[in-house]
């Protein structure tokens, strides 16, 4: 019996670790929170004054609001450690996952906002129309195999994995198209530019060793490379903290620009492409 | 409400679901439906990596791969079926090279392999590189893999539409077969009916029916409440990993391949004590052997931290650079959450719950049975939903990314060539009424009970009482407890009325199924008097092969009641021995 009242015990301090004021030492207190309500017909931000103890991330606080004072707002979450992409939103104005914004980087009498990214349409509250994505994810082609080495023979240096394995972290949360100015501040540009993050795709497609596909004429024609002017502000929200700018676009500029203006590459493509 | 037709509809999108619409995408006509959109589901915190005996980096085979499976699961695996995944796993990661997933690789250019828990060469004698990994991001980068390849294949998806029922009709000899789904649109409140000659689902666990878990929020079980509320069988339910490197308090998971890349957990003394219960292999046991030792380390009273809760998972003797090339994620989870750094100071760790061994029963080809023999014609089930049984009591670590490989394509394969052959089977009378009827009951109750109030003192029943080890009591107690929690849902009421994104409505439909799935899990874990793989009850200490080397099978009675059966263990090569590492 006495181990199970050991068990017992723990879990309590778990549940007060998470849900309850605090154990000792730790701190609480109620912070101050403005929410954007809403819908499609519009909204405004709703103050709110919630609990908020150590070790909390802003996603928390949402929670607590939904659980105390606002059964009916709507966001979406879902792992709750920065790997699904969900509960993207904008906080404080400035676009970042909630389950990876710690409480503790506010002063406690700071207001907080917490608004839906805003390069998209509302839904409801905190959540978003992302299908804009989608669709872009929808017109980059996927891996081309190469011909003539069967699967099972490939060989790659580990070097060169790493390249497009930066680009695969990507958590498709879409903070990067939320922030960027291209289609932020210009809806119309939004059929003829995929966005860092779907350029990244086709960066990180590109620089995988076997692919085949010609990925940078659809970079530049099909998705708009050219109206990136490199302000790097994807990389500045990037939660997974990857080079976009850096890393992906630049290098992606500069083999187009190659392959356009360099004779010599021009050349080679056009001989090359005669062989076939 | 409005009606589609399908050939195949999956429900879910997480990886088992979407290598099952690669293959049946190319042959018959496939819709997708899931909860979330496709690259949120949890395949994606898959971290370490995926097992295949490619023998890149030492001598492996696809027997020894089987043996570890099957001993992992403390023989009470069907081996047949961990004979298909062991062998079908080399080609299962090949495939999805081919389809551009970036393997880290050797100097020589092959896909690289490393260490991973349970797994050994030769039967036993000492650990094998056999986890084909991408950083720690494996599961992640098979999820977009797999989605990318979809999309090329034009699969249809319907992206938040959540499935609250199965529909079956009866065919000409009165057996009942599957004939689609009832779903509702989480952006519009509307009701959709699938109508489809074939049903795979792919939906997941439970592990949401616990407080600490590494489960996402999505994980509610709803694919095996659904067939449970159809009459149809759970298998195993009581067996549930509990993944030993939880961040301590929080249950976020720190992946495995932590101690595959040299971590070793400590206590409170600094003591490696694993070297006491696993001599041999020592940190790299199978899950199930090492929570329950850190568990035993912890109520011995040799717990780290103020409240001595808690053992340690040092990282600090391994070069930086192998941490920030190996187990990036690891790091950051450890600083964002718990504000510690793992380059110079050890993590708190504690088990947490971590995936379904037990679920939907089903045959090697992913068809779902009605009970021990038969199936259900044109129902399928594949990945953690299912219970094949590939991980018996404890499944090893990267055998579930292994599984939806295998049996998603398996699943996607069987519905597709079952369609082809099939009529559109008709729908029954008003498809709809039972998910109207649901959600009108919880839109206009009056009642006094709160969701979230129920769904905490569940979770806090289950961890108390069902966790690492279980007792009588302990059992008793949260199946009285759970009782009166259901008691008590019949009375909840919700505040969002609207029809517009309502996850208030949704996560009070989820709580349904939690209850009912942990009603199950308590129930056969009561029944099963012994202690095997994830199942560790502290008054039956021993593995009794006599009386319990068999599946349970688990049945709603007419009342709601469960009822427990059995289902013998297929035994093709290995018979059951002691389990030592």
């Amino acid at each position: 019996m006495s181990e199970i009242q050991m068990s017992e015990d723990r879990s309590e301090e778990r549940a007060g670790s998470e849900q309850r004021p605090a154990t000792s030492g730790s701190r609480t207190y109620d912070a101050h929170f403005q929410v954007w309500r809403g819908d499609t017909e519009g909204g405004d931000l709703t103050d709110y004054t919630v609990e908020v103890n150590e070790g909390e991330v802003v996603l928390d606080i949402i929670h607590r609001l939904q659980a105390t004072q606002a059964g009916d707002l709507a966001c979406r979450w879902n792992c709750k450690a920065g790997k699904c992409g969900s509960c993207s939103a904008e906080i404080n104005g400035r676009p970042r996952l909630m389950c990876m914004t710690r409480m503790s980087t506010f002063t406690e009498a700071e207001t907080i906002t917490v608004t839906p990214m805003r390069a998209f349409p509302v839904i409801k509250d905190l959540v978003t129309d992302v299908s804009f994505n989608y669709v872009k994810a929808s017109e980059v082609p996927a891996f081309a195999p190469p011909a003539g080495v069967a699967p099972g023979d490939y060989r790659m240096a580990q070097v060169d994995v790493e390249r497009s394995q930066e680009f695969r972290k990507c958590i498709e949360c879409f903070l990067c198209q939320d922030t960027c100015h291209v289609v932020r501040d210009h809806e119309e540009n939004k059929t003829a530019f995929a966005g860092p993050r779907f350029l990244m795709r086709v960066a990180e497609l590109d620089m995988h060793p076997l692919d085949a596909a010609d990925r940078q004429h659809q970079a530049q024609e099909e998705f708009g490379l050219g109206y990136c002017n490199i302000t790097k502000c994807c990389t500045e929200v990037c939660p997974e903290h990857i080079k976009i700018t850096d890393n992906a676009l630049i290098p992606m500029k500069e083999r187009v620009a190659d392959r356009k203006y360099d004779p010599l590459v021009w050349l080679g493509s056009k001989i090359g492409r005669r062989e076939r | 409400m409005q009606t589609h037709k399908y050939d195949v509809v999956i429900v879910g999108a997480g990886g088992a679901g979407m290598r099952a619409a690669l293959e049946s995408s190319t042959r018959a006509r496939t819709a997708v439906l899931t909860k979330l959109y496709p690259t949120r589901s949890h395949t994606g915190a898959a971290q370490g990596g995926m097992c295949a005996a490619l023998a890149n980096v030492e001598e492996d085979n696809w027997e020894w791969h089987t043996f570890d499976t099957v001993k992992g699961g403390d023989y009470l695996v069907d081996q047949d079926a961990a004979e298909v995944m062991c062998k079908e796993a080399i080609d299962a990661v090949v495939d999805l090279e081919k389809m551009g997933l970036p393997f880290n690789r050797t100097p020589a250019g092959r896909i690289d392999q490393r260490r991973f828990g349970g797994h050994t060469r030769n039967h036993g004698e000492a650990p094998v590189r056999r986890s084909c990994y991408a950083a720690d991001r494996t599961g992640h980068m098979i999820l977009q893999t797999l989605y990318q390849n979809c999309v090329k294949q034009d699969v249809e998806f319907f992206n938040e539409f959540y499935v609250l029922d199965l529909l079956m009709t009866p065919d000409a000899d009165g057996v009942e077969v599957a004939s689609g789904v009832v779903a509702y649109e989480l952006a519009t409140g509307e009701i959709h009916i699938f109508n489809a000659k074939a049903v795979i689902l792919a939906t997941g666990g439970f592990g949401k029916v616990f407080k600490t878990t590494s489960n996402a929020h999505t994980l509610t079980g709803d694919g095996m409440g659904v067939v449970w509320r159809k009459g149809l069988p759970l298998e195993d339910m009581e067996f549930f990993q509990f993944h030993p490197t939880g961040l301590a308090g929080l249950g976020i998971l720190l992946s495995e391949a932590a101690r595959g890349e040299g971590a070793i957990l400590r206590n409170a003394d600094g003591e490696r004590f694993m070297e006491r219960y696993a001599p041999t292999i020592k940190d790299l046991a199978p899950r199930d052997i090492v929570a329950r030792s850190m568990a035993n380390e912890v109520r011995e009273g040799r717990g780290a931290g103020p409240h001595k809760d808690y053992v340690l998972l040092d990282l600090t003797h391994l070069p930086r650079e192998q941490i920030d090339a190996k187990l990036p994620d690891i790091t950051e989870f450890a600083r964002t959450y718990l504000g510690v750094e793992p380059y110079t100071e050890p993590v708190p760790v504690y088990p947490t719950a971590h995936y379904a061994m037990g679920g939907v029963p089903t045959n090697i080809e992913a068809e779902v049975l009605r009970n021990n023999v038969d199936v259900v014609p044109g129902l399928y089930a594949a990945g953690e939903v299912a219970c094949v049984s590939v991980h018996g009591s404890n499944r090893l670590g990267t055998n579930s990314l292994l599984d939806i490989n295998v049996f998603g394509r398996r699943a996607g394969i069987a519905a597709a060539e079952y369609a082809l052959k099939a009529e559109l089977p008709e729908l029954p009378a008003d498809p709809q009424v039972m998910v109207e009827a649901m959600v009108s009951t919880l839109l206009t109750s009056t009642g006094a009970e709160k969701v979230n109030v129920i769904r905490t003192e569940l979770q806090n029943t289950m961890d108390r009482n069902a966790q690492v080890f279980r007792t009588e009591e302990s059992l008793a107690e949260a199946e009285a407890e759970i009782h009166a929690l259901r008691a008590r849902y019949a009375d909840v009421a919700i505040s969002d009325k609207g029809k517009r994104y309502n996850s208030d409505l949704l996560e009070a439909v989820e709580l349904g199924f939690l209850l009912d799935l942990a009603e199950v899990l308590v129930i056969s874990a009561r029944n099963r008097k012994e202690s095997r793989g994830g199942h560790a009850r502290e008054d039956y200490l021993e593995r009794d092969d006599v009386n319990y080397m068999k599946h349970t099978m688990a049945y709603r009675g007419a009342d709601g009641e469960v009822n427990l059966d059995w289902k013998p263990v297929v035994v093709t090569r290995y018979q059951p021995m002691a389990r030592k590492y």
